[in-house]
């Protein structure tokens, strides 16, 4: 019986053939994100362009990517429906307000991904960095600096956005913990680095002291700020953003932690949303990414921030430009950019 | 040709004009999506719905010689305080909100005009810091989205029209959006329009002291201009609110994008020129180039600057025109 092991590889490979051939439909997939110009944001797209080309399975990316609200993303979503696309992996706008759209898509076929925040239509999947959890340990580690006592600012992000509100909800969980922790002062900068200096510039010539800083990633302007500004370091936290982590590693006397909050998640969006086209459903309708606390005050914590440390990157940029077992680029590829067939 | 056809044409020649570009543009889209139909058709009504309030109320506004920076701001009041007026209360109760809505921002937009003609500050001033005040206002009464909206209401503008006796292959093409934005506008400009508050406005946006002498209350007029945008942006608001289920905070790209679609639908930011149906018809093409774009895949960050282009080739144009007209 020498025929039979030739006979089984070749039924092998013969299935393996086929199984490849039914695996590689392309697909064409649109994207839509409503915050232009924000690094977060501009990582987000390189990861779905970077993911969407590394995959090969996608035959071309419709990026719909420009500053608007709910009402735009509606526009563009029916946009992408009527081009005919087979998957969407949009940044909600809200978690509501796009839903008729998404509705309407999955209707029609395709399907739908919302990535960085969630939407409440059931019919979509998400995946999500757990914005609540990423303000909370971020927050708790700050008030554990000053000794459960002091005077805090709060810098958040924009008003009125989910994800802001989802930190808020975070943040104030971590200080209902801290009874003696005061917010001296609360300020939105609309997740805006030259607002956010403004802001803290202002607050610095008041001449009313302050023991921390928490921040909802616009955090190495501030750091620029107090150095500048020559007052006393005092301790602040902020995103895993190319320039603050650069800074917990390099400048003198600054205690600070990074919290993880990674924009490369679109890729991971794109890795999602060519799974379900191949049909394969995940267990759950959500998958929330777990945010990490890097801390420049440990050795542990020093030798994960020289790790995570790239002054390759935009100073803006989150350093976790990928989402283990989500992305398959390389870095050369996200700071590349470039989509598929470009 | 007759008399009133050639004034006819004289006085929409440009409205007409932006019909044929449009058409063109429609005839472009169909070229480059084959599959592009009466769907596509309605998503552009839905789309075009936020931003034709929003330029109505600013196109009124700049024909009584001034402008309107809070409009964006006034839509985001109105459609928050529709989401959380609807929250949880019962479906018929909603005509009550819609009513309240509407008051409110005529209220808004008299209190803009009182502010502009008592201070006597220049309009854009008093309107930039209206911008403010009602984005804060805004904000107090909803500081995440959220809120709810009426189904009947949000099921005003899904889907078409059904006309007894008329075929669906025909109405398919009339969706329910276009026409809310024609009765909306049509019910409260067209009596405007024909009444001497009308005429007093093209008035003092000609000439303010000339309408003055000519026995216009200046002062009065500016003011009702101001309360019909923000009766408009009310409307803005209100649309905001049907399409998306819910109230949103932060204002939207309305402000920009209504100035754009005035002087880009031939009204003259000096004021006492022009109409509506020019403004909206701008609104329109605005929208389909932006979904043009997208069916091209052109890259996100040129699509920006195409619009750009666009607008500032467009104002150029008609800068010509308005110039010829003028030597001749």
């Amino acid at each position: 019986m020498k025929l039979f092991p030739y006979a089984a590889a070749a039924a092998l490979v013969w299935a393996g053939m086929g199984g490849t051939a039914a695996a590689q439909d392309m697909y064409t997939i649109g994207v839509s994100n409503t915050v232009q110009g924000n690094g977060w944001r501009e990582e987000m797209v390189c990861a779905i362009r970077a993911q969407a080309r590394a995959s090969g399975r996608v035959e071309s990316l419709n990026i719909a990517h420009r500053n608007t609200d709910a009402a735009g993303q509606l526009e563009d979503i029916r946009n992408l429906i009527e081009a005919g696309v087979d998957a969407i992996v949009l940044n909600p706008a809200n978690s509501e307000g796009i839903n008729p759209a998404i509705k309407e898509a999955t209707d029609a076929g395709i399907v739908v991904v919302a990535v960085d925040q969630a939407v409440t239509e059931p019919s979509a999947y998400i995946v999500s960095n757990n914005q609540e959890e990423y303000a909370y340990i971020g927050a708790k580690w700050l008030f554990e600096q000053l000794g459960g006592d002091g005077d805090v600012i709060y810098m958040r992000g924009a008003a009125g956005a989910s994800a802001d509100d989802d930190r808020n909800t975070g943040f104030q969980r971590a200080l209902a913990e801290f009874p003696d922790i005061n917010v001296a002062h609360e300020v939105f900068t609309g997740w805006q680095q030259d607002q956010g200096k403004q802001q803290i510039l202002d607050y610095i010539a008041t001449g009313i002291p302050f023991d921390g800083i928490w921040t909802s990633g616009i955090d190495n302007v501030i750091v620029d700020a107090l150095v500048e500004s020559d007052v006393p370091l005092v301790p602040v936290v902020g995103a895993d953003n190319a320039g603050f982590v650069g800074q917990l590693n390099s400048v003198d006397g600054l205690v600070g932690a990074a919290v993880t909050n990674p924009g490369s998640i679109g890729g991971a969006g794109i890795t999602l949303a060519i799974d379900l086209l191949d049909g394969n459903m995940p267990d759950d309708r959500t998958v929330l990414v777990q945010p990490v606390l890097w801390e420049n005050g440990t050795e542990a914590g020093r030798a994960q921030l020289a790790a995570a440390a790239d002054p390759s990157l935009d100073p803006e940029w989150p350093v976790s430009i990928s989402v283990p077992n989500w992305t398959t680029y390389s870095k050369e590829d996200i700071i590349a950019c470039k989509g598929p067939g470009e | 040709m007759n008399a009133s056809f050639t004034r006819f044409l004289r006085s929409n020649g440009w409205s007409i004009g932006l019909f044929g570009l449009l058409g063109v543009l429609l005839v472009f889209t169909k070229l480059i999506q084959p599959s592009y139909g009466s769907s596509g058709v309605g998503a552009l009504a839905n789309a075009a719905l936020p931003f034709a309030f929003a330029t109505a109320a600013q196109a009124i506004v700049v024909i009584a010689g001034g402008i309107d920076l809070s409009i964006a701001s006034m839509m985001a009041v109105s459609s928050v305080t529709a989401a959380v007026l609807m929250d949880g209360a019962s479906e018929q109760s909603a005509i009550f909100v819609v009513i309240f809505v509407l008051l409110l921002g005529l209220t808004m937009g008299a209190i803009n005009g009182t502010l502009i003609v008592l201070t006597r500050v220049p309009d854009i001033v008093v309107t930039l810091a209206m911008l403010f005040v009602w984005e804060g206002v805004a904000l107090l009464i909803l500081k995440a989205p959220g809120g709810a909206a009426a189904e009947w209401l949000k099921g005003l503008i899904v889907g078409t029209v059904g006309i007894p006796g008329i075929p669906t292959t025909i109405t398919d093409w009339i969706p329910k959006a276009l026409v809310l934005l024609a009765v909306a506008i049509g019910i409260v400009w067209i009596p405007v329009r024909r009444s001497r508050l009308g005429f007093s406005i093209y008035a003092i946006g000609s000439d303010a002291l000339a309408a003055f002498r000519s026995g216009v209350a200046v002062g009065r007029t500016r003011v009702a201009a101001y309360a019909l945008a923000g009766l408009f942006a009310a409307m803005g608001g209100l649309v905001l609110t049907m399409s998306t289920g819910i109230g949103a905070p932060i204002p939207g790209p309305y402000l920009l994008a209504s100035v754009a679609a005035v002087v880009l639908g031939g009204v003259a930011l000096g004021g006492g020129k022009g109409g509506l149906l020019g403004p909206i018809l701008a609104v329109f093409i605005l929208r389909l180039v932006r979904t043009d774009l997208t069916f091209l895949s052109v890259d996100p960050n040129i699509t920006t600057v195409i619009e750009g282009i666009i607008m500032v080739g467009v104002v150029i144009l008609g800068g010509l025109v308005a110039l010829r007209a003028r030597r001749t």
